[in-house]
Order: C-alpha cells, then sequence, then structure tokens
C-alpha cells in the first residue's frame, strides 16, 4: 500500500465516523442530482411533446409559403403548382425520403360558417386527406365521425366547441361562405374583387384538441373543394407543410429545400420561424428551469460545503497531529478532497439510480398533469397533459458531471483550510 | 567527542495575544547527547512543552539556533522541517492521539507508509515493535478499543518504528494511572537501551523525573537546574 492508498484508506473510513452525518449529506446531494435528472427529463419530455404537437396542429417542423406569407399573413400569397411538385419531388430522393415522414399542400382563407342556427367567422385549411394525415394531429383527435376521405368531396371536419356553438352534428349540413382570392391572372382591368362564393358542406367529423383557439376556429375541408370555392386555379396552395422522422433535422431540411427552391419566390422555414411564440416560451421555460436548477444545485453546493467543512472544523487536533508526524499540506489536503469525493460518488450513485428510476417510471406511464388543467390548456400551449420523460445519455453526463465538478470544486476551500493547519495551534486545541 | 543529538543557543520565545507579550523561553542554551534518556520538568507555563516543539520543529524560536541531527532548524522551511520531523524525530503526545480511522497496527506504520517502506518490511518492523513493548495480539483494534495505556504504547510504537534520531515525548503519562505509567516508562527505557534513540520527555510526574537520566527543570522560561542522574551526562552551556 502506498501513501496514496493510505491517504483513500483513511478518507473512506472517515466518511464513516459520523455515519448519520454522512447518510444524510448523501440524501442531500442524491436528491439534488435525482431532482435534476426528474425536472430535465420531464422539461426536454415535454418539449419534445409540446413540438410535436404544435408542429403537427400548425405548420410541421417545416413550412414552404410565398415570400411575405409569414409576415403579413395575406393569403392572396400563392404557392405555384410548380412549386409544390419540386417539392414533393425533392422530399422522395436520397436521405429526403428517410427524414421526412408526411407533405401536406394546404390552401388556407379566413370564412364565415353558417348552420340553420348559428354562424361564426373560421379559418378555412383546404388539404388533401391521405397527405394530411401523415401530417397532422387532427385525423387522431376526432372524438365524432369519421376525418376527411377523397370520396367525400363536400365534407368538412370541425372542433367540437364550434359544433357546439353552430349546434350541428356529423351529417349536418352547413354553408362556408368566403371571399373567392384575387390572383393575378383573375384581376379585372379595374382591380374589382372577386365577389362572394358559397358552398354547401356535410359534417363528417368533429375533433377535439383542448385548445380552445383551434376547436372553436378552424375547419378542414378538401383540397379540391377549397380551391373550388376560393377560385384559386392551377393546383395553387399557400404552404406545403413537412413533418419530419426528428425534430433536430429541422434546419438541415430547411436548407436542402432552400438551396432545391433558390430562385422561386419562396420562403421555407423552420418551426422555430413559423411558430416565434411557442419557441420563445420553450425558450423561457429552458432558463427557468436552468435558473431552478441553479439554485437547488447551490443548496447542494452549500450542503456539501458544510459538513465538509464542519468536519475538518472538527479535526483541527488531528490535522495537527498528522502534520506533526511529518504529513504534507498537500496530503492533509488530499484527505479532505478524497473524503468529498468519496462523498460524493456515493451521493451520485444514489442520485442516479433514484432520478433514473422516476424518469424510467415517467418515460413509460407519464406524469399526468390533467388535474392541473382541468379548465382547458392555455391558448399559447399546445401540449398533451400527460408528461412522459425523455433523457437523453448527453442530459445524464452533464448533470452527473456538474454535480460531481460542484462538489470537486467545493471541497478545495474545506482542503485548503486543512492544509494551512498551523503547527503547534492545532495541538492546543485540546 | 561527544556527539549532540540536540543544541540549543540563547533560544527566545515569546507569545503574542494583542498588546500582551508572554515570554515562554528566555534565552535558553542546552546540549543533548545521542542517547540520552532526558526530562524536563516544571511548573505548568514555565516552557516544558514549548521548548519541546521547538526542537520537534513544530514552533519557531524568535530568536536563537535549534540544532537536530545536524541542521539548524531556523533555517529550514516548513517543508523541510516536515520532512526532517518524519524522518529524524518521533512524538508522542499526551493524550495518544492516535487516528481514530486506523487500527493500531495501521497507526504504528504510519509514518512508515509515509517514508513509502514496503508493505512486508514494515510488517515485519512493527509487529516486532509490538510484541517488544507488549502489543502482540492487538493489531487489528482500533484505538476506541484499547485502554489508555496500550493506546500510549501504539503511540510509542508509532514514534519508534521509523528508528528515528530523537524521540519527544509531551508528558506521556499525564493520563495514565500509575501501575500504567510504570509499565511505559519501562517500554521507553528498554528502547533507549536497545536502540540508543534519545528520548526528550517533558513531565509533572515525580515518578517519571524519577526514571529519567537527566532532569533538566525549568522555571519562566529559563533552565533552573540540569541534573545527571544516571548512565548519561547532560551540558548545560
Amino acid at each position: 500500500m502506498t501513501s496514496a492508498l493510505l491517504l483513500v484508506k483513511i478518507s473512506w473510513r472517515n466518511l464513516w465516523r459520523n455515519p448519520r452525518g454522512t447518510l444524510l449529506t448523501v440524501l442531500a446531494v442524491g436528491l439534488g442530482l435525482a431532482f435534476l435528472l426528474i425536472s430535465l427529463g420531464l422539461l426536454d419530455g415535454g418539449h419534445e411533446q409540446t413540438i410535436a404537437d404544435g408542429v403537427r396542429l400548425g405548420p410541421g417542423h417545416v413550412v414552404i409559403q410565398a415570400k411575405g406569407y409569414q409576415d403579413t399573413g395575406s393569403d392572396e400569397l400563392l404557392l405555384p403548382a410548380g412549386v409544390v411538385s419540386t417539392i414533393e419531388g425533392f422530399v422522395q430522393t436520397g436521405t429526403m425520403k428517410q427524414v421526412v415522414r408526411g407533405v401536406s399542400p394546404r390552401l388556407l382563407a379566413n370564412g364565415l360558417l353558417s348552420s340553420s342556427a348559428n354562424a361564426a367567422g373560421v379559418r378555412v385549411i383546404g388539404v388533401i386527406p391521405q397527405d394530411e394525415r401523415a401530417v397532422s394531429l387532427i385525423p387522431q383527435r376526432i372524438v365524432e365521425g369519421t376525418y376527411l376521405s377523397n370520396d367525400r368531396l363536400f365534407g368538412i371536419v370541425l372542433g367540437a366547441a364550434l359544433a357546439r356553438k353552430l349546434e350541428v352534428k356529423i351529417g349536418s349540413k352547413v354553408v362556408l361562405m368566403t371571399q373567392a382570392l384575387r390572383q393575378p391572372d383573375t384581376e379585372t382591368k379595374n382591380d374589382a374583387r372577386v365577389e362572394m362564393q358559397s358552398t354547401l358542406l356535410r359534417v363528417s367529423g368533429i375533433f377535439r384538441t383542448g385548445l380552445q383557439s383551434v376547436d372553436a376556429n378552424i375547419v378542414y375541408l378538401p383540397l379540391f373543394a377549397a380551391q373550388k370555392l376560393l377560385g384559386v386555379a392551377d393546383g395553387r396552395v399557400t404552404q406545403v407543410a413537412l413533418l419530419l422522422e426528428q425534430e433536430g433535422d429541422s434546419p438541415l431540411v430547411a436548407r436542402a429545400l432552400q438551396k432545391q427552391l433558390m430562385g422561386a419566390s419562396v420562403e421555407v422555414l423552420t418551426w422555430r420561424e413559423s411558430l416565434p411564440m411557442l419557441a420563445q416560451i420553450l425558450g423561457l421555460d429552458h432558463a427557468f428551469n436552468y435558473i431552478m436548477n441553479g439554485v437547488i444545485l447551490a443548496m447542494v453546493g452549500l450542503g456539501i460545503l458544510n459538513t465538509i467543512l464542519m468536519r475538518v472544523l472538527e479535526r483541527q487536533y488531528e490535522f495537527g497531529v498528522c502534520k506533526a508526524l511529518g504529513l504534507r499540506p498537500r496530503q492533509l489536503a488530499g484527505i479532505v478532497i478524497g473524503e468529498s469525493l468519496a462523498l460524493t460518488a456515493i451521493s451520485l450513485a444514489f442520485g442516479l439510480a433514484l432520478g433514473l428510476s422516476v424518469h424510467h417510471y415517467f418515460a413509460t406511464s407519464g406524469l399526468d398533469l390533467r388535474w392541473v388543467f382541468r379548465t382547458g390548456l392555455p391558448s399559447a400551449l399546445v401540449f398533451d397533459p400527460i408528461l412522459y420523460s425523455r433523457l437523453s445519455l448527453n442530459r445524464i453526463v452533464w448533470s452527473f458531471s456538474i454535480v460531481f465538478m460542484m462538489a470537486t470544486i467545493i471541497s478545495f476551500y474545506p482542503a485548503l483550510k486543512a492544509a494551512r493547519t498551523e503547527l503547534p495551534d492545532a495541538l492546543k486545541l485540546l | 567527542m561527544t556527539e549532540w543529538a540536540v543544541e540549543l543557543k540563547g533560544v527566545r520565545k515569546t507569545y503574542r495575544t494583542g498588546p500582551i507579550e508572554v515570554p515562554a523561553l528566555r534565552d535558553v542554551s542546552l546540549r543533548i547527547a545521542v542517547g540520552e534518556f532526558a526530562a524536563t520538568a516544571g511548573p505548568s507555563g514555565s516552557g516544558k512543552t514549548t521548548l519541546l516543539n521547538i526542537i520537534g520543529g513544530l514552533d519557531r524560536a524568535d530568536s536563537g539556533e535549534i540544532w537536530v541531527a545536524g541542521q539548524n532548524l531556523q533555517l529550514l522551511s516548513s517543508g523541510q522541517l516536515a520532512h526532517l520531523r518524519l524522518q529524524r524525530i518521533g512524538f508522542v503526545f499526551q493524550t495518544y492521539n492516535l487516528l481514530p480511522v486506523l487500527t493500531a497496527l495501521e497507526n504504528a506504520e504510519f509514518t512508515l507508509l509515509l517514508q513509502s517502506v514496503p508493505a512486508r518490511k514494515r510488517r515485519e518492523k512493527v509487529e516486532k515493535l509490538f510484541l517488544e513493548i507488549g502489543l502482540g495480539g492487538l493489531e487489528d483494534r482500533r484505538p476506541a478499543e484499547l485502554s489508555g495505556g496500550q493506546q500510549q504504547r501504539v503511540a510509542v510504537a508509532r514514534a519508534m518504528v521509523t528508528e528515528p534520531a530523537l524521540i519527544l515525548a509531551d508528558e506521556p503519562t499525564a493520563n495514565l494511572d500509575s501501575a500504567t505509567a510504570i509499565s511505559l516508562l519501562d517500554v521507553m527505557e528498554h528502547l533507549n537501551r536497545a536502540t540508543g534513540t534519545t528520548f526528550i520527555f517533558s513531565t509533572h510526574d515525580p515518578q517519571v523525573m524519577e526514571r529519567a537520566h537527566r532532569l533538566i527543570r525549568l522555571r519562566d522560561g529559563q533552565i533552573a537546574s540540569d541534573e545527571a542522574r544516571g548512565r548519561q551526562g547532560g551540558v548545560l552551556l
């Protein structure tokens, strides 16, 4: 056994001189790490779900629109059919085929939906049913009837809140009135607007997302019917929404599409650009979580500092004896750092086991937050109220490392204190 | 020609607490020959412990020269002093001061470990010494499982095992009963005779003073008397 091993032995045995104190510290540090892992798991899982739901209720991970649409919101800005077919062709090539899960062209406009009982302003979205199924969350949120299909050209799908307002049910007739979209080739010489158009539709499905803004405002109808109603010729659409296999590929796909569509008057946006509010909310949530975790880590750090410092101060006389016997200051510091590292190692093992166990439970069974949102989800947020924890290896390594580093750095002060034990003052303490 | 284990020349030490100055040693000069078994005695505050601390390099004198094992301690850095203590000086404290987390054997071999002595040699030396001083069979006990006398013997073993030139013992029998104190003195004297190691200890105990071969009495930080009583004689400069 070398003197280094002796120091390790002394450090380890010193830990158990006060087992209650050691176990309390292990509990505090371990719970700190466990809390860090659990909160990061739920945060990442929640964000992943929120993004997944948000993009599937909105413009997808990547959206291609006519240039200026994002800023103006003008429904008259349309994508030519050629662009749509270029996109559809491109996503079928090479790696894009593996990265892109679905492509859905959409035509968007405002309208007035009337039933025999009531009328409401709505956002109209014309879609190709089988394409939209691969991209949108709405087909999965149908609570009555069925989603649109290609053989029912005059079907309409609307939200539960809107159906309640209009007092309609499956099979009910509704009239959708819109103003035909002005297009360059349909403009008259005196720039007169095209007149109002209306069409009779039959309710084929009712969905419920839990989001009031969606359930009370949005209606889906077949793209063909929407184009006809809005007077849009030549297969033009407002946007093409892409759903990807992985959210992280969004910038990559957007860049590839920008390159592919170079020269066309289009804008290719990732969800962070097309849904800036969602991105900001998630960013704020991240920042708040980091602050919370920082506070918890600081408390855990102070706990470690207090434990180790108390142990050092209690043993000034012992350190004095060691120094008198010939132990060098750096060896005394080594004993204290070794003690702190051993304490941290036990704490981290406990914290890791606890944190990963709870994470596993939340990853498989989920954390049900429906009791928090009994009155409905906040309008700015879109997420499933059952949170599933997601922890990447990076997150685990990061959490583990930060607690370990913090504990190690914190132990330097008590170690310095031990190393600076003054002789013979220390020997006079008893 | 006499070889000196310790030589002090005009050593002064004053403790300062705020504006109050307490002189602990006043111009102390002293020579202790190699192999002596010497005691310092005197009332509390007479400077016994300060004298041992300064000889052991645990404290520094304000002025004067302190020569131990051929080195002037006043010129050594704290690292060099630590090295000297580890290699050449053994300490026995009044309250034993064994490390509570180590066994008797580990405590005794503590300084050997710091000297990086190989395991087999370490064990051989400690076990031999344990048998010699009546600690055989107690190797694996922790200090809390030993009596005061046994703990002090382990402390003596720890001080002796590195074969130092000098052993300093600050009131080693103060916490022991009379019979145990005599037994410990037997051990120390035996080691002194057997190895020729120089022993200097401070004491209040008349029976310890009786056993010393040289008795140096201190009063108010000065040597009041220096009495050779056994086989070796001391020299008061």
